[in-house]
């Protein structure tokens, strides 16, 4: 939507700073506590803005030749980790961009990557084969050969990693290198979430439904009638709530009481096309959603996963990624025309 | 908004169909267009005007068991990624593996809407080694598929092969489907727009280019001329292979071959409308679709009666051979006098192959009630949609001003308003491309939609 302005926020969005990025802007994150706002874009550029103002404080050009795939940062937050099309993951030092290590998996796309809890172990996904390194950059373990390309990886603990493919989510024991669980499910799994306590697990999938598993007792559900795939998941820090993307609406689901199969789920119905950015805040039930119409809206939610908007603005064109600052007192939006919004967000 | 969609052109064919030939001479010939080409084949091509990116073919069926949702996980990966480059793609063209059934591929277009709201499917072609697709049909399922889903077959390896034989391999393809269009090759040089840009979702360009499906094949198998005098002759048919046949009966039918031609192709259109049931002991009458039912044991005739002398010519959808037919002039004594056909001729019809996969066309003049349609459509994807792998064509819908464009892979179809009726006729073009496809039970049904 070239034709539309960014709009003055309103509700508890204000207004902050913005910036532009060279090509679409794919993946974004806070590093150094919140000081500093990482953007990485299609072309394989990385950049660092200064948190408060947006000033550009280091960028790393064609980083990844062919194209940024994934980035991620530590807990710590000193160390960017991101991967691209030409086979490699790089460790950058987040305050000056430096690079710490390289590390080349081979011929083929590097599409995504986590660090631990800890922030010990970075956990990469390379076709159908998953590593964990080391922050020193030394591989620690390497999967079985998955039936199909890792669509996602989750962290249940500093040691317990997960991972979805077609047909399956595969709990390992990095230490142990054994299988802990295995969940197997005839169905393309295009995403995945862990709930905190590491109990549920939740898996959007290509036949437009939300596929659930409660660990303990292996009981599993599936949530149908979606109008496209659900590609976005995120838990609340409580395990309570799990909001769903998969068409314009966000679809919050409720895992209190006897929850969610058989209950109403909560929908927020605040963007005019299809969501495309779902994260619930660090604290609280404060869910932010970015749309391929533009606009970012927050809602604030009871535990029966209903809710109302409490902020909303319009950073312009396709929202691909949203993040909260680490303390939540901002949200950052970055578009796929290049544009960075970072709005202060004050809570009440 | 489709306007920015890229086009994807799907390409198939068997190994050493020259796949790999084609898409070098692709990537390699100056056409100042931007390529972005997705194959199975590991290497990777760093080249000016386009981009080769590997994908493990990853077939991802749904739990529903629903064949149609089965689509190409590695290509929605792939895609979903190339859509965020700045640098946007005039063409993409995705490759599949020799075996491949081209059905997912093409449903990835249809099933997923991340995908679907950026590329468009363009077309599919399909590469066949001539000298080597004779065997392959008889052996593997997935030659044929490959043969049923396409827009442009590029026949390869003509050298090869000789004349006769490439005539052949021709009619047998296009039996099997009757919307493709044919392209002879020797090493897969062929113009690099007839594999890139086909616009063969566009039915319009389709049309253009055939404007009757039917046109190329005759819906019957044997012509019979006879001269006649006025009077009342008898047609006796014996058990034969069909409980029924389609016939239509010309007046003034010429011998030679031009007028036997000229015959066929008038007969073409009495083919294309609906028949008339007509039992036996009736008068058959001229220039019109009949269909004599022969259900009843034994023999059974049929009466041409005529004013004036003429010569008669008999279209029949089977040979005269199969029924045993004769002709004899009734006397006034009741006597019966055979008559010998001044001339016969043999056409080619459809089911001259026998291949399982193969095209059924249904033309029909007026229009259909929109619901009735549906019914039936929707009955007969979800009963035989695993063996329809194409449906295209378009319906005049009663009481509504525009024409209804059909277009479809397995299960999953669109009906979409198209260009205004005006003054045109109204009437109706489907094309099914299946396996096993009940013809004549399709054509019924579908009679039973017009209103």
């Amino acid at each position: 939507m070239p034709d539309i302005e960014p709009f003055t926020p309103r509700g508890m969005l204000h207004d902050g700073w913005s910036a532009q990025v060279n090509d679409y802007a794919i993946v974004c994150g806070w590093s150094m506590s919140g000081k500093i706002f990482n953007v990485g874009d299609a072309s394989g550029d990385i950049h660092a803005f200064n948190g408060i103002e947006g000033k550009l404080i280091w960028m790393n050009k064609s980083a990844h030749k062919g194209g940024l795939l994934g980035m991620s940062i530590n807990q710590d937050g000193n160390i960017l980790a991101s991967s691209g099309q030409d086979g490699f993951v790089r460790y950058w030092n987040s305050e000056d961009g430096k690079e710490i290590n390289k590390i080349q998996l081979g011929k083929g796309w590097v599409e995504h990557l986590k660090w631990s809890p800890d922030g010990k172990h970075l956990a990469i996904a390379f076709s159908r084969d998953v590593y964990v390194f080391n922050s020193l950059g030394d591989k620690i373990w390497h999967s079985e050969k998955h039936p199909s390309t890792v669509s996602a990886l989750a962290w249940v603990n500093n040691n317990e990693l997960a991972t979805s493919c077609y047909g399956q989510v595969a709990f390992f024991d990095i230490e142990n290198n054994k299988v802990n669980q295995r969940l197997e499910w005839q169905g393309s799994l295009v995403s995945m979430v862990i709930s905190p306590s590491g109990d549920i697990v939740a898996c959007g999938s290509q036949d437009n439904s939300v596929h659930f598993w409660r660990r303990t007792t292996g009981h599993d559900a599936e949530m149908t009638g979606y109008p496209s795939k659900p590609s976005n998941l995120s838990f609340d820090q409580s395990g309570t709530l799990l909001a769903t993307g998969g068409s314009e609406r966000v679809t919050v689901w409720s895992f209190e009481g006897n929850g969610p199969e058989g209950s109403i789920p909560g929908e927020l119905g605040h963007h005019t096309e299809p969501v495309t950015s779902l994260s619930f805040s660090h604290k609280g039930k404060l869910i932010a959603s970015g749309s391929r119409d533009g606009s970012v809206v927050v809602s604030f939610l009871q535990s029966n996963g209903h809710g109302n908007p409490v902020g909303a603005a319009f950073a312009g064109d396709y929202v691909s990624k949203i993040a909260w600052k680490p303390d939540d007192c901002a949200l950052a939006a970055v578009c796929s025309k290049g544009s960075i919004h970072v709005w202060p967000f004050k809570p009440r | 908004m489709d306007n920015n969609k890229v086009p994807v052109t799907i390409l198939t064919g068997f190994l050493g169909s020259g796949k790999t030939t084609l898409l070098n001479r692709i990537l390699g010939e100056e056409h100042g267009k931007k390529i972005a080409v997705i194959e199975n084949e590991y290497g990777e091509v760093g080249i000016d005007q386009g981009l080769v990116i590997d994908a493990d073919e990853e077939v991802f069926e749904m739990s529903n068991g629903c064949i149609c949702c089965t689509v190409r996980g590695d290509l929605i990966r792939v895609l979903g990624n190339l859509m965020k480059r700045r640098d946007k793609f005039d063409y993409v063209l995705v490759e599949t593996t020799g075996l491949a059934d081209p059905g997912p591929v093409a449903q990835t277009f249809f099933m997923d809407e991340e995908i679907s709201s950026e590329f468009t499917l363009d077309g599919i072609v399909t590469l066949v080694d001539a000298a080597h697709i004779e065997q392959q049909l008889g052996r593997s399922n997935e030659s044929s598929e490959q043969v049923a889903f396409a827009d442009v077959i590029v026949l390869n390896k003509t050298d090869l092969v000789s004349d006769d034989s490439l005539n052949n391999l021709e009619s047998r393809l296009k039996d099997m489907n009757r919307m493709t269009r044919i392209i002879r090759a020797e090493q897969a040089n062929v113009p690099i727009e007839t594999v890139l840009n086909l616009s063969a979702f566009d039915l319009d360009e389709v049309l253009k280019r055939r404007p009757s499906f039917l046109e190329p094949e005759y819906p019957f198998e044997w012509t019979g001329v006879v001269t006649l005098k006025p009077g009342k002759y008898e047609i006796t048919m014996e058990e034969g292979p069909d409980p029924e046949m389609s016939l239509v009966a010309l007046l003034d039918q010429g011998v030679s071959e031009e007028e036997l031609k000229l015959g066929a192709e008038s007969c073409v259109r009495y083919f294309a409308e609906k028949s008339e049931e007509l039992f036996p002991g009736n008068n058959i009458p001229f220039s019109k679709h009949i269909n004599l039912i022969l259900n009843k044991k034994g023999s059974k005739n049929f009466y041409l009666e005529l004013k004036q002398s003429s010569r008669v010519g008999l279209f029949t959808q089977h040979t005269a051979e199969e029924f045993d037919l004769r002709l004899a002039r009734m006397n006034e004594d009741n006597n019966k006098e055979d008559i010998p056909f001044e001339a016969e001729r043999i056409w080619v019809a459809e089911h001259e192959h026998d291949d399982e996969v193969s095209s059924i066309a249904i033309e029909r003049e007026g229009d259909v009630d929109p619901e009735k349609l549906n019914t039936w459509m929707g009955k007969l994807l979800a009963e035989k949609g695993v063996d329809i792998f194409r449906t295209k064509g378009f319906i005049s819908y009663s009481g509504n001003p525009k024409r209804i464009v059909f277009q479809g892979v397995h299960m999953l179809f669109t009906a979409q308003p198209d260009k205004e009726w005006g003054n045109e006729p109204r009437r109706n073009q489907l094309v099914f491309i299946g396996r096993n496809l009940d013809e004549d039970q399709m054509q019924k049904d579908f009679d039973k939609c017009l209103i």
